[in-house]
């Protein structure tokens, strides 16, 4: 016979209590307040809050307080993986018939900010819609992740909280994508060609004005089907164009918190301009690559292509147009910030890591068999976005290949023309910078390095990279998986099919009564949501 | 005189018209056009879509039908939809125009305010300490481009006090004094280089005057000083500065571009860039024919204004 205990459930309920505490108070003891708006400054305008249609962080910072995802990634966990996916609008989801059907569990309790429920058929909506389902109830007139969702063959919404996503072929990766900011929930009885300047979604924060080009506020959503989020009583996006004045409106104090594409020198001019400010460093999984345009000669042949990437000296970009907050590595985010990225031993050995002296020796002497020496020298234009990010390094690259004797001169081409150039293959050797949407594999390579894709800029092709990307992105187990982009990046490499000059840093700066503001290692577009981020005043 | 106006209207009709066709021209010489923006910055070019939204927006249609038809709507009124934001373009512009208007008219104030009495006070005070340090003022005002004086205050500002005007706009109908305080600076610095201008031509004219027998006359009968110098000899050499500063008001709409940047004012200046690199033609071309209309018909004015100056002059038939 058991003895009785009096006490169990009131221990088990202080338990809970005070597990319960420790999840809802922050690392730093401090219990959360509310009210307050959050002022900030976007990385620019955001053409429109329709996230599905557009291709720049400015979107997903600017529209993601607006909307929810199936699921997402945790804001308190500083690398994205498989592992920190939490649940947003799917309570739950498992995978089934062999990784062949995904089912997602959908609230109950959730309504959109006019007041409509969420159901399985605004998911349904959403992804047939940007899968370009041939009866999908809408259109998006540019859909520039379309390559997401290939491999889904059907979507199924049997009942009002009930998804299925139906596959070709298994693939993990999917669940990622579903978690980026790049792929909210939209209602479906809302025109899509309203989300040009306006937002109806689920999300922590109601959209209360938009002065395109100038200004977006939200006020917080009473009706957040999360209790107790957000904190804010709103957030006021304030587009400002020149960097030094985002400097000194948050040394004033207009700003709360900025950074979005800011340098270390700007963090750091501003922290010495207002000393309390906290600068944040970290990785941002976007990288300064090289374009060299294999459909035109001389760079067809793989001795110039490898006598370019070895000229291009490292450490020289690190300390120079990087100034000192970069990582190195392959066509995929290294570790400890990534995932899939080569081992720090591999990445030590790649062509431009050595040294300087002997790798430019080696440049000169694949240029001669090349047939480009002193009396005929190989005379190339250096194109890249007439954006200082972008044309600080394109001028050290300049520089670079100058002294294995190329002549090489600079081109700075307008923002607006910088990707259809480039997406026509209207240049010999470019410098471009990629932001990688998820740091995943399916992501990055299908879309920069496959064969035909519109993303491919370097156009790039192999047949055997295809194939290695297709299996990899089928394989279910991780260390297998890993094996395999990893074997694909090597090859990457020795095809110099796009070298990777380094992956840049990114600086945020915020005044000590900024709490929460989450910040991610390996992607800068899948943490915007902020309703975890309360002010301490 | 009715003439005269008459004249001057259809030179200025002539001229917006040549305007408006090399604003066309020159916007469709710049390479890529919005579809381009819109499809290939995404990485995702499909034909059938293109077509489908050049057809949308006319841009696929000949060039003089283009045309013709910006042409006739702008002259009725209609200004079309802006390609970026999907809005009507007068939507987009109407709230950017009064901002853009009351710093130009306050800089050009405080130009005015400041050229016109430092250039009399360097006039009369020539060789004077007076006259060398205005003279230093005005030299400083012409090196400095506005947009590195306005960066300049703002770094001030910021370091010293710890305060720079708002950036987020504040109507003078909602807070007078926070607008002022917005625009007071922005306008300073702006103003500041064409103050420079007119100083230097209101100076140099002044000692011409001064020089005239009808000044000397003015004197020898004993007039007052303020007299003589403000009502005689100012009113008769404020001719070339008057032209000046309808000369002047042009530029600084051009100088309102980057001033409008640094101050994070949403005005049309600013706004004209960035409809220029998304090539929304409809925004440029009536943004541009507006700025261009405000231009002609200042200059006209200030054209009118001579004969109240110097009632000498009679317009020809």
């Amino acid at each position: 016979m058991m003895r009785p205990r009096p006490l169990r459930p009131l221990l088990s309920l202080t338990a809970v209590l005070l597990l319960l505490a420790l999840a809802v108070v922050p690392a730093t003891g401090q219990a959360p307040k509310y009210g307050g708006v959050l002022v900030t400054s976007p990385l620019s305008a955001t053409p429109s809050l329709s996230p599905h249609e557009e291709s720049t962080v400015a979107t997903t910072q600017q529209a993601s307080p607006c909307f929810n995802n199936l699921l997402a990634y945790d804001p308190t966990k500083k690398v994205e993986g498989v592992d920190t996916l939490i649940p947003e609008l799917a309570e739950k989801w498992s995978w089934q018939d062999n990784y062949r059907n995904l089912v997602f569990f959908l609230r109950k309790d959730v309504k959109f900010h006019d007041g409509k429920p969420f159901t399985s058929q605004d998911v349904k909506y959403t992804f047939d819609m940007v899968r370009g389902a041939p009866d999908a109830k809408a259109k998006l007139k540019v859909n520039p992740r379309k390559l997401w969702y290939d491999n889904v063959e059907h979507i199924e919404a049997p009942d009002p909280h009930t998804v299925v996503f139906r596959l070709k072929r298994p693939q993990p990766s999917l669940l990622l994508m579903l978690a980026s900011g790049y792929s909210p929930v939209y209602p479906a009885h809302v025109p899509l060609a309203d989300f040009k300047n306006k937002c109806i979604g689920t999300g922590p924060f109601k959209l209360k004005e938009n002065r395109p080009g100038e200004l977006i506020e939200y006020v917080k959503n009473p009706d957040y089907f999360i209790k107790g989020r957000p904190y804010l009583d709103g957030i006021k996006f304030v587009v400002i164009r020149d960097r030094s004045t985002q400097i000194a409106a948050v040394q004033s104090g207009q700003l709360d918190v900025v950074g979005s594409g800011w340098n270390r020198t700007n963090a750091e001019n501003a922290k010495s301009g207002a000393p309390k400010l906290i600068v944040i460093e970290t990785d941002s999984n976007v990288n300064d690559n090289v374009l060299i345009n294999f459909k035109r000669p001389p760079f067809n042949d793989v001795r110039v292509r490898r006598a370019i990437n070895l000229a291009l000296d490292r450490k020289a970009y690190l300390v120079g147009p990087r100034q000192g907050a970069a990582t190195y590595g392959g066509a995929l985010l290294p570790r400890p910030a990534g995932v899939w990225g080569l081992p720090a031993a591999e990445v030590a050995k790649l062509p431009g890591m050595g040294d300087p002296v002997k790798q430019k020796a080696e440049a000169k002497k694949l240029l001669a068999e090349a047939g480009f020496g002193p009396s005929n020298p190989l005379k190339i234009t250096v194109s890249t976005r007439a954006l200082a990010i972008y044309v600080d390094t394109a001028s050290w690259m300049v520089d670079q290949l100058q002294q294995v004797g190329v002549e090489a001169t600079l081109e700075q081409i307008e923002t607006g023309v910088w990707h259809p150039k480039m997406t026509r293959l209207e240049y010999q050797v470019a410098l471009n910078l990629t932001g990688i949407g998820i740091d995943d594999p399916d992501a990055q390579l299908f879309e920069n390095y496959r064969c035909g894709s519109q993303r491919n800029f370097s156009g790039y092709c192999s047949e055997e990279i295809d194939r290695l990307m297709v299996e990899q992105s089928q394989t279910l187990d991780p260390k297998k998986r890993l094996a395999l982009v990893q074997d694909i990046d090597r090859k990457l490499q020795a095809d110099a099919a796009r070298p990777i000059l380094g992956w840049g840093k990114q600086h945020y700066v915020h005044w000590p009564h900024v709490k929460g503001w989450a910040v991610h290692e390996n992607s800068i577009y899948n943490v915007s949501r902020r309703q975890d981020v309360w002010l301490d005043k | 005189m009715r003439t005269y106006i008459a004249k001057r209207l259809l030179i200025a009709g002539i001229t917006l018209l040549g305007m408006s066709l090399l604003l066309f021209v020159l916007m469709r010489m710049a390479p890529g056009n919005i579809t381009d923006i819109i499809f290939e910055s995404a990485g995702y070019v499909d034909e059938a879509d293109r077509r489908k939204l050049e057809a949308e927006l006319g841009i696929d249609r000949p060039l003089i039908v283009q045309y013709g038809r910006w042409l006739g709507d702008f002259v009725r009124g209609e200004l079309g939809k802006s390609y970026r934001y999907d809005l009507p373009a007068w939507e987009v512009i109407k709230p950017r125009l009064p901002i853009t208007l009351e710093l130009a008219v306050l800089a050009l104030g405080f130009s005015v305010l400041l050229g016109v009495p430092f250039g009399v006070i360097s006039a009369v005070r020539r060789g004077h300490p007076i006259d060398y340090v205005l003279r230093v003022v005005s030299l400083a005002g012409l090196s400095m481009p506005s947009f590195w004086l306005a960066m300049i205050v703002i770094l001030l500002l910021v370091r010293s006090i710890g305060w720079i005007p708002s950036m987020t706009y504040v109507s003078p109908f909602d807070d007078l004094r926070a607008n002022l305080a917005q625009f007071l600076l922005p306008a300073l610095a702006v103003g500041y280089r064409s103050s420079a201008l007119i100083m230097r031509i209101t100076r140099s004219t002044m000692l011409e005057v001064l020089r005239e027998d009808y000044i000397r006359t003015a004197w020898a009968k004993g007039q007052r000083g303020t007299q003589v110098v403000w009502r005689h000899a100012l009113k008769n050499a404020s001719l070339p500065v008057v032209t000046l500063i309808g000369i002047e008001f042009a530029f600084l709409i051009g100088g309102l571009i980057v001033t409008e940047t640094v101050f994070n004012l949403p005005g049309v200046a600013r706004y004209l860039v960035d409809a220029i690199q998304f090539r929304d033609y409809p925004i440029v071309q009536n943004l541009a024919m507006l700025i261009a209309i405000v231009v002609v018909f200042a200059n006209l004015t200030v054209d009118l204004l001579y004969t109240w100056l110097d009632p000498r002059i009679k317009y020809g038939a």
